[in-house]
């Protein structure tokens, strides 16, 4: 298997089936539509900026990574999938791939950058910050991918991440006088999640005060073309709903307008609902017509 | 204040950030510091009830604000930054060695 698979390959996979033969979809046979995204989680990943996934993995394959990671005696960096190869079961996984062709398209790219995050017994948290410089925009062209193969608790050091930050154009150092911010996450999560998360959203560590070594590893994910239309589980018709003024607000169009997952100010909520229907249209393909 | 050998009179410090310039308008962002030796404000996974909703309310309670947050408008109105409006307040108090 390549280790760093060219991603088009992959996905074509998971959405030839049924119906492909020689990898050629026949005619009339019908995509393999069950593992993308619904339009309503599509709207949720835009406003909130991440994605949890808890996909059947086979028996027992937690558990084989979870112990090798134990007994490595060093961070192999951008290695960790060789030294433990299980981890492709991960990434290839139907439910992994499918939210990866959703969010990113279906010639996504599997990026070379992977790191093991292990977070050592009795170790103090990790503040605020941005991967990288921060890449402030309303397409989603990045993903990171988070693997737990271990429960996780509250008092192992989760990942803490904070909803709808990833339009935010903040360098990390402006994050350093925050510690908790209201509605804020913690990634306190069952073995086996995989939580997509956009580049940009600002995220950190609660300190672990256990004895046990808190495992995860990330992964990197790219688009590397816009979309010329929508590559999840899309009803044209889904926006032809009215305006939820005051009402109920649990189907796409009005999340994307009223979804306030850390009750920002009303100036902060109109920009994010700018940038939310720009990065929308985005990703339906229609961006020719956004300019403003 | 008077101080005992173990203590002195300290600045604590304490950032809120809230959804508006107002003191009136709701808290996002709590963050105690502490003037002791080795104290770290941290994420927490379980996030305590803060004790005030506003930063009215640390007034009330007596801290007082020493810098108020810029309320310049950015030039271009449609990109976002940091989260919320930074006040920082201080308290001057006597506090234990540890």
């Amino acid at each position: 298997m390549d280790r760093n698979p060219p991603a088009a390959e992959t996905a074509a996979e998971t959405l030839v089936e049924p119906g492909a033969v020689n990898g050629e979809v026949q005619p009339g046979a019908s995509r393999d539509m069950s593992h993308l995204l619904t339009d309503l989680e599509m709207a949720g990943f835009i406003v909130n900026g991440y994605h949890l996934l808890e996909p059947d993995l086979p028996e027992g394959l937690n558990e084989r990574i979870a112990g090798r990671l134990d007994g490595l005696g060093y961070n192999p960096g951008d290695a960790i999938a060789e030294v433990v190869p299980e981890l492709w079961q991960v990434i290839e996984h139907p439910a992994v791939k499918g939210a990866l062709v959703s969010l990113l398209g279906e010639d996504f790219e599997v990026m070379g950058h992977r790191h093991w995050h292990c977070k050592q017994p009795h170790t103090g948290h990790m503040s605020w910050h941005q991967d990288s410089t921060n890449n402030r925009d309303y397409r989603i062209d990045r993903l990171l991918g988070l693997f737990y193969p271990t429960d996780i608790t509250p008092e192992m050091g989760p990942t803490v991440i904070v909803p709808g930050t990833q339009f935010r154009n903040a360098p990390t150092d402006r994050m350093a006088t925050y510690s908790n911010i209201h509605g804020q996450v913690p990634m306190v999560v069952k073995a086996g999640t995989f939580a997509l998360t956009h580049y940009d959203l600002w995220h950190g560590t609660a300190a672990n005060r256990t004895a046990v070594k808190r495992h995860m590893i990330k992964f990197l994910f790219r688009r590397v073309r816009d979309n010329k239309a929508p590559t999840w589980n899309h009803d044209p018709d889904v926006m032809d709903v009215p305006t939820a003024w005051g009402g109920k607000r649990d189907d796409p169009k009005n999340v994307l307008s009223f979804g306030n997952p850390i009750g920002v100010g009303q100036s902060d909520h109109y920009k994010e609902r700018q940038i939310r229907w720009k990065c929308w249209n985005n990703l339906l393909g229609a961006d020719d017509a956004l300019d403003d | 204040m008077s101080s005992t050998p173990n203590s002195s009179v300290r600045q604590r410090l304490l950032y809120l950030h809230a959804r508006t310039p107002s003191v009136f308008s709701e808290i996002l962002g709590y963050t105690p510091v502490e003037p002791v030796r080795d104290y770290r404000a941290e994420i927490t996974a379980d996030v305590p009830d803060w004790p005030y909703q506003t930063v009215h309310d640390a007034l009330v309670d007596g801290w007082q604000i020493v810098q108020f947050p810029h309320q310049q408008a950015p030039i271009d109105d449609r990109d976002l930054d940091v989260v919320g409006y930074e006040f920082i307040l201080q308290k001057l108090e006597e506090v234990q060695d540890g």
